[in-house]
């Protein structure tokens, strides 16, 4: 069925509002405190500091809560989570150093409410909000499910507290919710707008019924949303000593001017930038299982003054599929590339940060998608590509200057590799698990060095992957390998991190067998785009090989190195699939690395003949790609290696310039 | 033979500390050795002979035991001076050691460091890849063999490691711990390839499920065993030349000493070993007081290091971060947590004032010892407030220039700042001891702590100025400032106090309940491991104490919490018991109702720890002051607190005090080996054994 709009949606929608605006909306139905800007200007070096500090240890605090409290692998090993701290109109101070998709949103989610819940049900002292609608907010696709609740200080609503992590299962046709079949977002969890899940400081049963009741693993789902509870009440508890310590005027002029110090640098670094626009294409392959379309976003990027405009004009129409974002994948796209690339030596105040940035982004395309278009897939779907196009837009400019340039990286690893297995494990219990070993993947080449080798990714500054022993101890999988994989990072004159690869077979579960969601574009091109002149990253390549014979070669004491070892049917999986793996199936998933900075042909032959060395690059892609011959004892052959090079820039040219 | 005898040697300082057991005492202090640390160590040994009147060889022919805190494992680390190694791995894995989990891109870095991310990285490999093998081999999580060993494999890649000069092997396969079996016979035959070669194996120096951080734990210490060994040996030998009979122990990161010639078979434990002694030392000060929780502070010149003490022992983890490798050993906890009165002021660019965690160091050090340092340090700050005095820095052994230190103060920090020197210098001291005051928090509370229930111990030249203003800001109930017989040494004085703690660990995950015959084998099993190794020590105990503790957590949760094992029999009530332990250690630590039953429990570690005391334990003496009421020495203008500016400030010397003196802030106490700042609202007064306690009216 084609996607019709859906009458009624339109409230389900966030609404960008000046923050004096939105006050005034929600100020009718709850007290809000607010300072003036003299209390900003009255406060002293040493105040702030002392303030400042201690926020930022309640966002650490809240993050520790969490990472302790959860019971799933994502979030305790894989930091597939966040935390925040909002003013009293829901502008961000403070975000953790986790996921910086899921606190770019976390915004979007407590202005809505403001808007639309303070009248009725109202906001009061000890409720918390649950929300996991990524049209809202507080997320980028379902399984990002977010609790967030107002501090109250002396009977006025004085700030935010905000915690997301991912879930495993929050219903949908498809295990883990990526429904990879699907067209539209009725095939996917059902998105729950912000609900009183916290009551006057008690968990509401009804409630919590209501939201466990559409996942597989409900028991798991429970475990995390009080751990989400514990990290708000970390939050609120350890506010409101402070605000006793300093009151409130000092700790809200503090909150203040955190943002606008975050606004001011930003705003002398652009200005410290030349103005310009600078352009780039992301694309991706398959919307859904069995399509193989390509689909692009389109960025052009202004900077002017000290103002930066994304222009999103030209991306493709939302699609059938589960691929699409919302705005909120838009903002989850840009804010992570900002922080990092922009703000690497300037405080992470998402609220003040926002001031300098303008989006003009049309509804109804890929990654500003209106209901009812399929988002399952959202946050490493098309806002990850909107983040490969920023990416590369802004790298560009801060490659412009001569210090700020360092802060560039080349498109760190351009697509997630989903593979989620699902079914009974060795201890006889139903399990879901997405696998985050992709998390180790390769970052893109600097300036003036080579990129991280399975090193993480861009929008998780401390991304993390589970122990094969955790894996293997916690799901009915036996591994083969994981390693990096050769030839997976960029070529360039630095060359991009490499991306690797895991290898396993289904092991001891009761059915013989486990379900597998495969969803991992890049298949058909490569995703991470080199920088000034560097190669892209390495495709994705996910091979499921039916019917082998690994269990024999185990059993006579040979443990397979590579495929072609091993007997069976290859099956090459496309971007999207979903299907089960038997017994003596083989999995093999290769995600991706980072893009190369610089000319290959210019990279010095000693690195090069290092990474052949150490298995990081092929004999084969050196003289290909590289120009570099090595002698039979591997060091670099000079002589072969300047013939090779004026050959290889010969036939860049084409034949007729010889 | 009487005496036993702390040796410390740290960065700066070897420190000697000496008591018998007829409660006499004395202590020594010499400057270290670097690269020849053997060497000051045995410099002290002379020094606290001499001060207590009596020839070297006949000291030490007295002397029943030396406890011996090293910088030599953690030294070799820092500098890079280790053995060459190989490295056997199971087929498929050899770039677990490379890819580190992607965490060890950012492990251990602070969060201005991992927000810069285009300039992070990961360290450079433990090993090569040209010296990792691979070998066909598998056990599967169940401890079930999957893929027998190969042996040829084995042998071909010893030859091969040999034929490259490495100098020692690890040995470490996947589930190992589960099963070590492919471990030891691959040990058989890397043996039968090189009889005298160093081999460690993973299941023996760190038998936990989690393969990388048990990868480079036993890499780790197959580097720095030989160097370890190379210490020790040759400082025992000398030792004996010079008369010496008794024993001589090392001190391991998780507080408890070994014998020197155990010691390099799990050499990663010594890597902790000389920040353990003030946590130890700590432990046994508050026995003698009374204190029960404390929270240990000490404050030098290059490092401020925070430890806790809980229910009377020291609070340890399970595994440390060491240039970006986590290491799985028990250690004390023992954080260093940015920067002492070295730590550097400076301007960000957005104009806010910062303090740390860039330090000036011991050289140059901060701008008033004129050593070159034009950089305004908190000791700068602490100088130009009026709270140090100039001429009795080390007790007088060290003369300080104002002039200089608010000379760097008006440049990097007033001038920029438009501000007047004076109040460029109460920002910094009111900055230190604010985010002191977070830092020192976020320990406390990250061990699901409250700081009210602690009191505030504080060591360390730098230490006791900032103390009463951190600690009142944390809500400790107080402040203790060592101030007696052991104040200059306080490390060596906790070494000579220690006793010897051996632990033995199985991770064998379990869920939640397992059949007792299962749990009652895997201690029957610890039990055999743990009264083996004692044996070894061959030393004549006091007594002997056994303590059982399993790591528990709610199904699929990392975190795990360190759970008690009552002793007596395990039978079902007994292990049921475990559970309600686990789920009420749990709702003190997280909150009631944070935990969730319905999801499930899990044992990941068993674990036995043996707790030896040693037959002579030092007492300590008590304060002989007189009763004389003290008067000041002097007054003059500090600046003591943010909130009260400066004040008319009365100046004591700790000396002149008697067992009663009150005294009341605003004051300064100067001692010859720190000063101690009371801010108004404070009291001091000494304690039996002449330190002294600070309490405050209200809190900061």
């Amino acid at each position: 069925m084609p996607l019709i709009h859906v009458a009624g949606s339109e409230k389900f929608v966030f609404e960008e509002r000046a923050s004096d605006e939105l006050c005034a909306i929600a100020s009718k139905f709850v007290p809000l405190h607010t300072v003036d800007a003299a209390a900003e200007l009255a406060i002293d070096p040493l105040t702030y500091e002392v303030i400042r500090h201690r926020l930022s240890a309640i966002t650490d605090d809240m993050g520790d809560a969490l990472k302790r409290m959860s019971g799933s692998v994502v979030v305790t090993d894989c930091n597939d989570f966040n935390a925040a701290i909002a003013d009293e109109a829901g502008d961000l101070i403070l975000v953790g150093q986790y996921n910086m998709q899921l606190a770019a949103s976390l915004d979007m989610a407590i202005k809505w409410t403001l808007e639309h819940r303070s009248e009725n049900p109202g906001l009061r002292p000890g409720d918390m909000f649950f929300c996991n609608d990524p049209w809202i907010g507080g997320g980028l696709h379902q399984n990002d499910a977010s609790v967030f609740a107002p501090l109250f200080y002396d009977g006025e609503l004085f700030a935010w507290s905000g915690a997301v992590c991912h879930q495993v299962d929050l219903g949908g046709v498809s295990p883990g919710s990526w429904s990879v079949a699907g067209t539209d977002v009725f095939w996917e969890s059902t998105p729950v707008p912000p609900v009183k899940i916290v009551e006057n400081g008690t968990l509401r049963p009804d409630i919590e019924d209501m939201y466990l009741r559409r996942s597989r693993v409900p028991k798991l789902i429970a475990l995390d949303l009080r751990a989400k509870l514990g990290a708000n009440n970390v939050a609120q508890q350890r506010l409101t000593q402070l605000i006793d310590k300093y009151g409130p005027r000092v700790v809200k002029a503090v909150m203040k001017k955190m943002m606008h110090d975050a606004e001011h640098r930003l705003r002398s670094k652009l200005r410290s930038l030349p103005d310009g626009t600078w352009g780039a294409v992301a694309h991706q392959d398959g919307a859904r299982a069995g399509d193989s379309n390509i689909y692009k976003i389109v960025l052009q990027m202004t900077k002017h003054g000290d103002k930066l405009t994304f222009d999103f004009t030209g991306t493709d129409a939302q699609v059938e599929g589960f691929v699409n974002c919302t705005f909120a994948g838009v903002r989850g796209g840009i804010m992570p590339i900002i922080l990092t690339m922009l703000c690497n030596d300037i405080p992470w105040a998402p609220g003040g940060i926002y001031r300098c940035v303008e989006i003009i982004s049309e509804r109804g395309t890929i990654n500003n998608c209106t209901f009812p278009a399929g988002i399952g897939k959202a946050s490493v779907a098309s806002a990850w590509a909107t983040q490969n196009a920023v990416s590369e837009c802004v790298a560009q400019m801060v490659g412009t200057h001569p210090q700020h340039r360092k802060a560039a990286m080349s498109c760190c690893q351009g697509t997630w590799d989903l593979a989620l297995l699902a079914g009974v494990d060795q201890r006889g219990a139903p399990f879901v698990t997405m696998l985050c070993d992709p998390m180790a993947g390769g970052l893109g080449a600097r300036v003036d060095q080579d990129g991280v080798d399975t090193g993480g990714q861009m929008p998780i500054p401390m991304g993390r992957i589970a122990d094969v022993e955790i894996n293997e101890f916690s799901f009915p999988m036996l591994y083969l390998w994981r390693r990096e994989e050769m030839d997976s990072g960029g070529p360039g004159r630095y060359r991009g991190g490499l991306g690797g690869s895991s290898c396993f077979v289904p092991h001891d579960s009761p059915l013989h067998g486990v379900h597998l969601v495969v969803s991992a574009p890049g298949k058909a091109l490569p995703l991470a785009p080199g920088l000034a002149g560097g190669y892209p990253s390495a495709t994705s390549y996910d091979v499921l090989m039916r019917g082998t014979n690994v269990q024999q070669m185990l059993a006579q004491g040979f443990i397979p190195g590579d495929l072609d070892e091993i007997d069976g049917r290859h099956e090459v999986l496309p971007s999207h699939v979903e299907t089960n793996m038997a017994a003596n199936d083989v999995y093999f998933t290769h995600w991706q690395g980072g893009g190369g900075y610089g000319d290959p042909l210019r990279r010095d032959p000693h690195e090069v003949a290092l990474d052949v060395a150490s298995f990081r690059v092929s004999p084969r892609a050196a003289s290909d790609v590289y120009g570099v011959m090595l002698k039979t004892d591997g060091t670099p052959d000079a002589g072969a290696t300047e013939a090779r090079r004026r050959d290889l820039r010969r036939d860049r040219i084409g034949a007729g310039a010889a | 033979m009487p005496y036993v005898i702390g040796v410390d040697t740290g960065g700066t300082f070897t420190d000697g500390f000496v008591a018998d057991h007829l409660g006499r005492i004395a202590s020594a202090k010499s400057p270290s050795t670097p690269p020849e640390f053997a060497v000051g160590a045995l410099n002290v040994i002379d020094e606290l002979a001499k001060s207590l009147g009596v020839t070297t060889r006949n000291f030490l022919h007295d002397t029943s035991y030396i406890v011996h805190g090293t910088t030599s494992t953690l030294n070799a680390l820092v500098t890079g001076d280790v053995c060459k190694v190989g490295f056997l791995t199971t087929k498929g894995h050899a770039d677990s050691i490379s890819i580190m989990n992607a965490e060890g891109r950012y492990a251990g870095l602070d969060p201005d460091q991992i927000q810069n991310m285009s300039r992070t990285n990961k360290p450079p490999p433990l090993v090569p890849r040209a010296l990792v093998a691979e070998i066909n081999e598998r056990i599967d999580y169940k401890g079930a063999e999957i893929v027998r060993l190969d042996e040829n494999e084995v042998r071909a890649a010893t030859r091969h490691l040999m034929s490259q000069g490495v100098e020692a092997i690890a040995v470490s396969f996947l589930w190992s711990f589960r099963n070590p079996t492919h471990e030891l016979r691959a040990r058989e035959i890397i043996a039968e390839e090189s009889p005298s070669i160093y081999i460690a194996l993973s299941s023996e120096i760190s038998p936990r499920i989690r393969e990388f951080a048990r990868s480079a734990t036993t890499i780790v210490n197959t580097q720095i065993a030989p160097r370890l060994r190379g210490y020790l040996i040759p400082l025992e030998n000398e030792l004996r030349n010079r008369g010496f009979e008794g024993a001589l122990l090392v001190m391991q990161g998780s507080g408890g000493c070994v014998k020197a010639r155990e010691a390099p078979r799990h050499a990663v434990s010594t890597l902790g070993s000389v920040l353990t002694g003030g946590i130890v030392g700590c432990t046994n000060l508050g026995v003698a007081l009374g204190h029960k929780n404390i929270i240990s502070t000490d404050m030098g010149g290059t490092t401020f290091l925070v430890g806790l003490v809980v229910d009377g022992k020291p609070v340890s983890s399970t595994s440390t971060v060491i240039n970006q490798y986590t290491i799985s050993t028990s250690m004390v906890d023992v954080h260093t947590i940015g920067a002492g009165g070295g730590a550097i002021a400076w301007i960000d660019q957005g104009g806010n004032l910062r303090v740390g965690p860039k330090s000036a160091g011991a050289r140059p050090g901060p701008a008033c010892y004129g050593a070159g340092g034009g950089q305004p340090t908190v000791t700068d700050a602490d100088l130009a407030l009026g709270i140090i005095n100039p001429d009795n820095f080390l007790g007088g052994r060290m003369k300080l220039s104002v002039e200089l230190a608010r000379d760097a103060l008006e440049r990097h920090v007033a001038r920029p700042l438009g501000m007047k020197v004076d109040d460029a210098a109460a920002a910094v001291y009111a900055i230190q001891n604010a985010q002191t005051a977070d830092l020192v928090r976020k320990v406390v509370v990250n061990s699901g702590r409250d700081p009210r229930d602690f009191v505030v111990f504080s060591f360390g030249g730098a230490g006791p100025v900032h103390c009463a203003n951190y600690a009142a800001d944390l809500g400790a109930s107080g402040v203790v400032v060592p101030l007696g017989a052991t104040a200059a040494v306080f490390s060596a004085y906790g070494l000579a106090s220690s006793d010897i703690v051996l632990t033995v660990e199985r991770s064998q995950p379990d869920n939640f309940p397992p059949e007792p015959a299962r749990v009652k084998q895997a201690f029957a099993k610890l039990d055999e491991e743990l009264k083996a190794q004692l044996q070894e020590q061959a030393l004549p105990f006091a007594s002997v104490a056994f303590e059982r503790e399993v790591d528990m957590r709610f199904t699929m949760q990392l975190a795990e919490v360190t759970t008690p094992v009552a002793p007596g029999p395990i039978d079902k009530d007994a292990v049921a018991n475990v559970g309600k332990t686990f789920e009420a250690a749990y709702a003190s630590l997280y909150g009631k109702d944070a935990g969730f039953r319905d999801a499930g429990m899990q044992i990941i570690t068993y674990r036995m720890r043996a707790r030896a005391r040693l037959p002579i334990h030092p007492e300590l003496p008590h304060f002989e002051h007189g009763d004389r009421r003290v008067k000041p020495k002097n007054m003059r203008r500090a600046f003591l607190d943010v909130r009260r500016g400066w004040q008319d400030t009365a100046v004591y010397d700790y000396r002149d005090l008697g067992r009663d003196d009150r005294l009341v802030g605003p004051a300064v106490v100067e001692t010859p080996t720190t000063t101690v700042a009371l801010p108004e609202g404070c009291t001091a007064t000494l304690d039996q054994l002449g330190n002294m306690v600070i309490r405050y009216a209200d809190a900061i």
